[in-house]
């Protein structure tokens, strides 16, 4: 402890000392005209003061490139696909000056384009973002109307206090802990020490909201075939690729740092082919673009498949091996044939596949993928002898081929505009591809039928062989981090976290060893541990939530007006997905609503509705974040955050950059605020005192216990990490990661960055990618199912495309369809589309000056020439965009990349930034999809992330008018 | 004119030619690699141009070609120097065709109590909307759909070699420096008449309004100096910024340029012999309605690019198409290679590899 304490001090006091007084004598030192370096210090924190003598006009400029010291960091914001860029952060005066990407990756290979310099333009340039005019300095109490921007200055203590009686109260009201919510942001939670909010939530017994469904990012279709989210390779693996299609996403948007690794791989002779609707960013590049119909990717997609079984070039061997397809199904009801229908009292749970080599119907292991001698038939239809007589059975692969009929490409084409010869042209390079990767993003998962565009996709990649191997591989979520948080944030005690966590490691081995034993490989295991939990309620899934208790029923539930292929209501779906036990219904009534560093009032789809719904139902909203976003401008108290240079913290990552990166404290919090670990702190010692002073002992948690509200001691570990120490926090994260080397946090610290050593042994996000990581290689999603065999983590243990759940049969979507997207909005003419945008990560810089000069100073939509001609608009007109559902102003871009028909609004502007407060996003009304309500299916049930139903607002409908 | 001293007649034409500077620093920008991302722009600003009076400023900006550039058609405004030697007439241009720094309400919005009907607006200069910005018809494009196109083209200083900035300057204030040729702009002996933004073809000059002198890249040269690459180059994620001597056989700008042909000035024909060379951009062939590729119709206009690029823009792309084929096929490409770069920074800016860090 000793030792530790005079390390910190030795760096944040005495080193910037020695640093100004070295540079001094080096200035002093100077020679006339002599430009060459003067101090250096070693360990980068260094100051170049160059001997400046002011004699030549030259010199001016060399005085303005000089700091006084240098800091690791990077921004801890969710920029997902591109996140994890290792910085150095120039400090001049005590305020960060300026960052610049530290450029330090190790090669892995020489064969291989390295990683530097990862970054982007907004990370460029959030020196100045930081103390912009949006920053939060001091906590403020809201002083006028929701929305109204009237502030009263508040002290720390004023204002903690005040939350605690609130949350206090709610606590021990009649509704309890459960009627405190918090929003779980991506400005300010997840990583290392902003595990901080979930701990939080623990010790106080209070939801938080499971919020990726409603985001949108949670892939379904990727989900119900293969029983998981996360899987994704390393951005370099791409060199490996000879075939790269983007489908799906704009990487030249949305993956800045890591997109050379796409252009490098053309160099290299791989062929790229973006398919889109327009001529986007990531069309440019590209050897091929195919303009698609918006939201018809399912049908380009099965009619590639189709393409692929009749014409035979598709891999056998895979599809045996790896997939349902070989699978019998029967013939009289469509559905998988189970052990149940064979044998009396078989299992439900296992699969047959008709053996051409000994011409018998044989039970497929669930244990391995590995066929050993077995030659599964694909084709055919066979009788077989059951308990229950004689059985009509064919595999899964002849009924698809029956079904993709209606697919052939000269029926495609009338449904996704893409020429049959052109389907044809990517079934074959897909099929004869040595390595193809699809770049596929989470764009389709908010489509309303995006569920099927993926499925469709993943069909082909599977068709084609082109999963688990180098450079081959379909992008589905991207999570690869520092797993030592992930065992930590579900600590319930207070004691010693390292011998809870060996305690807590005994109490699961009889759970892994039983599991093991009935055939579940860890990954499955791991997720039913996840669906076990989740079934507690903790995590309530923030769209279900939202239409249940925040006032969206109507809005969110209004399905079936929309989607003609729905017979019933979505009410109807709903209310039997609760009955049945597959979803659960959040039941308290909200009375509090804390955002830590997320943005509601922005991301909710419709979020005009809580503001009018619910916000004046609750008793409390309270906004931690580092900026005024549009929550907090409606929010009673806003806590002001420290920004990402003034907080020492690890960020979550992906393997698409895999590393793990660090935040560090370059400069001091400016004005007031605070790092998030010393907020939560702070919070939970407020109520600690609090309840102390009023004499209120216990609370009853959401399950009827008592518990005791020595939150802050619960929450510190009894003390061990608190406020002031978040630095031993983060060593003790390190210590016990599994993933990261023995790397601890002074290393980390002066490094900025880790390259991971594997997926790691805790946490349920990681061992989706299923794959080793090696030093000298590129990290490739898939090995332990391709190399070693290990089934996937769904009912039949293979990539599943049979989903012979009732709800799917009853929307007629058991194998994979096209279904048109509905008139959701409307019966209006064009199709609003999205897509994250190059000029922002979220709404974190959508209102940043250097940001909006480098486009239109406000939020645009763009459409075509084509459109824009036949309304009279023209490029930098103010528009009205309407439909049924609301109408919203903003300027047109008019753009000859644009397809007719397709406006796209890109994401995350500021309602803000809006006359009337009204964005893009009141217009739609993001209904449900009822499939996406199935559960209680093996692999379809909700878990934290997956499996609730997610977000459709891509291609809402639309009109676009002239103002004035 | 004046006797000059050696330095000071570096980038003039003395007796029908053009002095040149010991050596020539150049960069190459890779516009196959360009992803319109704007971090060189950030980088830049961050590093040089944050002061008051140089909030509009972009010495490196990215246009959308085609599109009307910053400032707003400079193509059309003329400058540099006619096929017989004499200056090209042209016009200084004015502060909105440059995209002015708008100025945002956020105080009023967020914390000053504006009120709900109060959202953030930007206003210019004379307290208007804006009509015009920097990158204000970024991602439109050209072409009729599904035959649009367009690339990005990132455009700083020349750094000419014969700079018509440097001879228009009736104060001398402009000078070439001899071990480099980094043009640099004195504003301690600039009087703001701006001769040069008027000179300049390529109108990648600004004028100062407070300090009221001309300004533009430096080609970070105090970073140069100390062995550092520019800020645009060493912070571009795309990794297209090649950076070197023109003279250094074994660098990759001298490849590019001289070995292998593949990188051509921007408007040659304004006849100021620039030293930013492009790798010109490849694109996706023509479609029909439904899709169907015409490999014999380039979706960008060939004509289009000889129009920034010269005639032998052609050349050029056949060559990179070839090579390029040649490592489909598994073989050899020594141009490919250049072109990917597996090592940064020693790949890309062999002589600017320090990490100004460990300075």
């Amino acid at each position: 402890m000793a030792i530790e304490l005079t390390r910190r001090t030795f760096l944040t006091g005495a080193g910037g000392a020695v640093v100004l007084s070295l540079g001094y004598l080096g200035w002093r030192a100077a020679q006339p005209g002599d430009a060459s370096i003067g101090a250096a210090t070693p360990g980068g924190h260094g100051s170049p003061i160059p001997r400046v003598a002011y004699e030549s006009y030259e010199d001016i400029w060399r005085a303005k490139w000089r700091w006084d010291s240098v800091a690791k960091s990077t921004h801890f914001v969710n920029c997902w696909y591109q996140r994890g860029c290792n910085w150095n952060v120039y400090v001049k005066d005590g305020i960060v000056w300026r960052e610049e990407q530290s450029g330090t990756y190790e090669p892995i290979s020489p064969k291989i384009p390295d990683y530097n310099p990862r970054g982007c333009q907004k990370g460029a340039c959030y020196s100045e973002r930081m103390y912009d005019g949006a920053r939060m300095r001091y906590p403020l109490k809201r002083a006028g109307e929701r929305g109204a921007g009237k502030w009263q200055r508040v002290s720390w203590d004023e204002a903690l206090t005040d939350i605690a009686d609130k949350l206090i109260d709610a606590m021990i009201s009649a509704e309890g802990p459960g009627s405190v919510i918090w929003d779980q942001g991506t400005a300010q939670t997840n990583g290392g020490a902003g595990f901080a909010m979930l701990r939080t939530s623990l010790v106080l017994d209070t939801p938080v909201l499971d919020v990726n469904t409603e985001i949108g990012d949670h892939r379904p279709g990727f989900c119900v075939t293969t029983g998981k989210m996360v899987h994704c390779s390393s951005s370099d693996d791409l060199f490996h690729s000879d075939l790269i299609l983007i489908w799906g996403g704009n990487p030249f948007y949305t993956q800045i740092p890591q997109a050379h690794f796409i252009t490098e791989a053309r160099y290299n002779g791989a062929r790229v082919i973006t398919i889109a609707p327009d001529y986007s960013a990531s069309a440019v590049h590209a050897d091929q673009w195919v303009p698609v119909k918006v939201a018809t990717d399912a049908a380009l997609g099965l009619s590639m498949a189709h393409v692929m079984i009749e014409e035979g070039i598709y891999n056998k061997r895979y599809v045996q091996e790896q997939t349902d397809l070989p699978l019998l199904t029967r013939v009289d009801n469509g559905r998988l044939l189970r052990g149940s229908d064979v044998e009396q009292g078989g299992a439900d749970d296992r699969f047959h596949v008709f053996d051409r080599a000994t011409g018998r119907r044989v039970e497929i292991s669930q244990r391995t993928l590995d066929l050993g001698d077995l030659d599964p038939a694909l084709e055919g239809e066979f009788e077989i002898d059951t308990w229950n007589g004689k059985l009509k059975v064919r595999p899964v692969f002849a009924q698809l081929r029956e079904h993709l009929q209606q697919y052939a490409p000269e029926k495609a084409v009338a449904i996704c505009g893409v020429d049959p010869e052109v389907i044809r042209q990517l079934a074959r390079d897909l099929a004869k591809a040595r390595a193809a990767t699809c770049i596929a993003q989470s764009n389709f998962s908010k489509y309303y039928h995006g569920i099927e565009m993926e499925r469709a996709q993943i069909l082909c990649f599977a068709l084609a062989g082109q999963m688990g191997r180098k450079g081959a591989g379909y992008m589905a979520f991207p999570y690869l981090s520092v797993d030592g948080t992930d065992a930590l944030a579900n600590l319930k005690g207070q004691g010693n976290p390292k011998l809870q966590l060996a305690a807590l490691g005994l109490k699961m081995a009889p759970r892994f060893i039983a599991d093991k034993l009935r055939g579940h490989t860890k990954e499955m295991t791991i997720y039913d541990l996840a669906r076990d939990e989740f079934r507690h309620g903790a995590f309530p899934p923030s769209l279900l939530w939202l239409y249940h208790q925040g006032g969206y029923k109507e809005l969110y539930g209004s399905s079936e007006k929309w989607d003609p292929a729905m017979k019933r209501p979505l009410s109807s779906f709903m209310d039997e997905a609760i009955e049945k036990g597959w979803h659960f219904k959040p039941a308290t009534r909200p009375r509090i609503f804390m955002e830590a560093g997320g943005n509601v009032l922005r991301r909710f789809r419709g979020y005009d509705v809580m503001i009018e719904k619910l916000l004046p139902t609750l008793d409390l909203m309270v906004t931690i974040d580092w900026r005024m976003s549009n929550t907090a401008l409606y929010s009673d108290y806003v806590l002001p955050a420290a920004a990402w240079y003034e907080k020492d913290d690890i960020t979550w990552a992906t393997p698409l950059s895999p590393f793990s990166q660090v935040v560090t404290r370059a400069a001091k919090p400016i004005a007031e605020a605070k790092p998030d670990w010393e907020i939560h702190c702070l919070l939970l010692k407020t109520i600690q005192r609090r309840a102390a002073e009023r004499g209120i002992g216990t609370f009853k948690d959401r399950h009827g216990e008592e518990r005791r509200f020595d939150v802050y001691d619960q929450f510190t570990f009894d003390g061990r990490y608190h406020e002031d120490n978040v630095e031993e926090l983060l060593d003790l994260i390190l210590d016990v990661s599994t993933n990261v080397g023995d790397v601890d946090w002074k290393k980390l610290k002066e490094k900025g960055f880790q390259r991971f050593t594997a997926l790691g042994d805790n946490g349920f996000m990681n061992i989706g990618n299923a794959t080793d990581v090696s030093e000298h290689d590129t990290i490739t999603a898939g090995l332990w199912h391709t190399e070693k065999k290990m089934p996937w983590p769904t009912l039949t243990r293979r990539l599943q495309f049979c989903i012979d759940h009732p709800f799917y049969e009853e929307l007629g979507e058991r194998l994979p369809v096209h279904k048109d997207q509905p008139n959701i909005g409307g019966n209006y003419p064009l199709y609003m589309t999205g897509g994250h945008t190059r000029w922002s990560i979220h709404a974190s810089w959508r209102d940043d000056k250097y940001m909006l000069r480098l486009n239109r100073g406000q939020p645009v939509i763009y459409m075509s020439v084509e459109d824009a001609l036949a309304r009279g608009i023209e490029d930098g007109d103010r528009v009205r965009v309407f439909n049924d559902i609301n109408s919203s102003e903003m300027q047109v871009k008019v753009a000859a990349a644009h397809r007719p028909g397709q406006a796209t609004c890109y994401h995350a502007w500021e309602p803000f930034m809006y006359p009337n407060r009204k964005s893009y996003s009141t217009l739609t009304p993001n209904p449900i999809n009822p499939v996406q309500l199935a559960g209680g299916y093996y692999h379809l049930q909700p878990m934290p992330a997956v499996f609730s139903p997610g977000s459709t607002d891509r291609a809402t409908r639309v009109e676009i008018e002239k103002i004035g | 004119m004046n006797p000059l001293d050696q330095a000071a007649r570096i980038g003039r034409e003395i007796d029908g030619k053009v002095v040149k500077p010991r050596r020539q620093l150049a960069m190459v920008f890779d516009l196959n690699k360009c992803i319109g991302c704007h971090t060189c722009s950030i980088a830049c600003k961050t590093q040089w141009t944050r002061e008051e009076g140089m909030e509009e400023m972009y010495w490196a900006v990215v246009n959308t070609a085609p599109g009307k550039g910053t400032p707003k058609d400079y193509e059309t405004m003329g400058g540099g120097f006619e096929a017989n030697g004499l200056a090209r007439p042209s016009r200084i241009p004015g502060r909105e065709e440059y995209g002015d720094a708008w100025q945002f309400n956020q105080k009023e919005v967020l914390f000053d109590g504006g009120g709900k009907e109060a959202y953030l607006q930007p206003t210019n200069f004379k307290g208007e909307k804006p009509k015009w910005g920097p990158n204000w018809d970024e991602d439109e494009g050209g072409g009729e759909y599904p035959n649009s196109h367009f690339f990005y083209l990132p455009r700083l200083c020349n750094h000419c070699t014969h700079p018509a900035c440097l001879e228009a300057c009736p104060r001398g204030a402009i000078y070439k420096r001899e071990q480099d040729g980094i043009v640099l702009i004195d504003d301690q002996k600039c009087k703001g008449y701006r001769f040069c933004m008027e000179a300049c073809p390529y109108k990648r000059i600004y004028y100062n309004h407070v300090k009221l002198v001309s300004q533009k890249c430096i080609f970070c040269f105090p970073r140069i100096d100390q062995g550092v690459a520019p800020a645009c180059a060493r912070q571009c994620p795309g990794r297209m910024r090649f950076v070197g001597y023109l003279d250094d056989e074994n660098g990759p700008i001298h490849k590019l340029v001289h070995k292998w042909k593949v990188a051509l000035p921007l408007h040659e024909e304004f006849g100021t012999d620039p030293n930013v060379f492009y790798v010109p951009p490849l694109s996706p062939p023509s479609v029909t309605e439904t899709g169907k590729p015409d490999p014999s119709k380039p979706r960008i206009p060939t004509e289009y690019l000889e129009r920034l690029f010269g005639p032998r823009v052609r050349e050029s792309l056949a060559i990179i198409d070839e090579e390029k084929a040649k490592k489909a096929r598994g073989e050899e490409s020594e141009l490919m290679d250049i072109l990917i770069v597996y090592r940064w920074p020693e790949d890309i800016f062999p002589d600017f590899t320090k990490d100004p860090a460990t300075l």
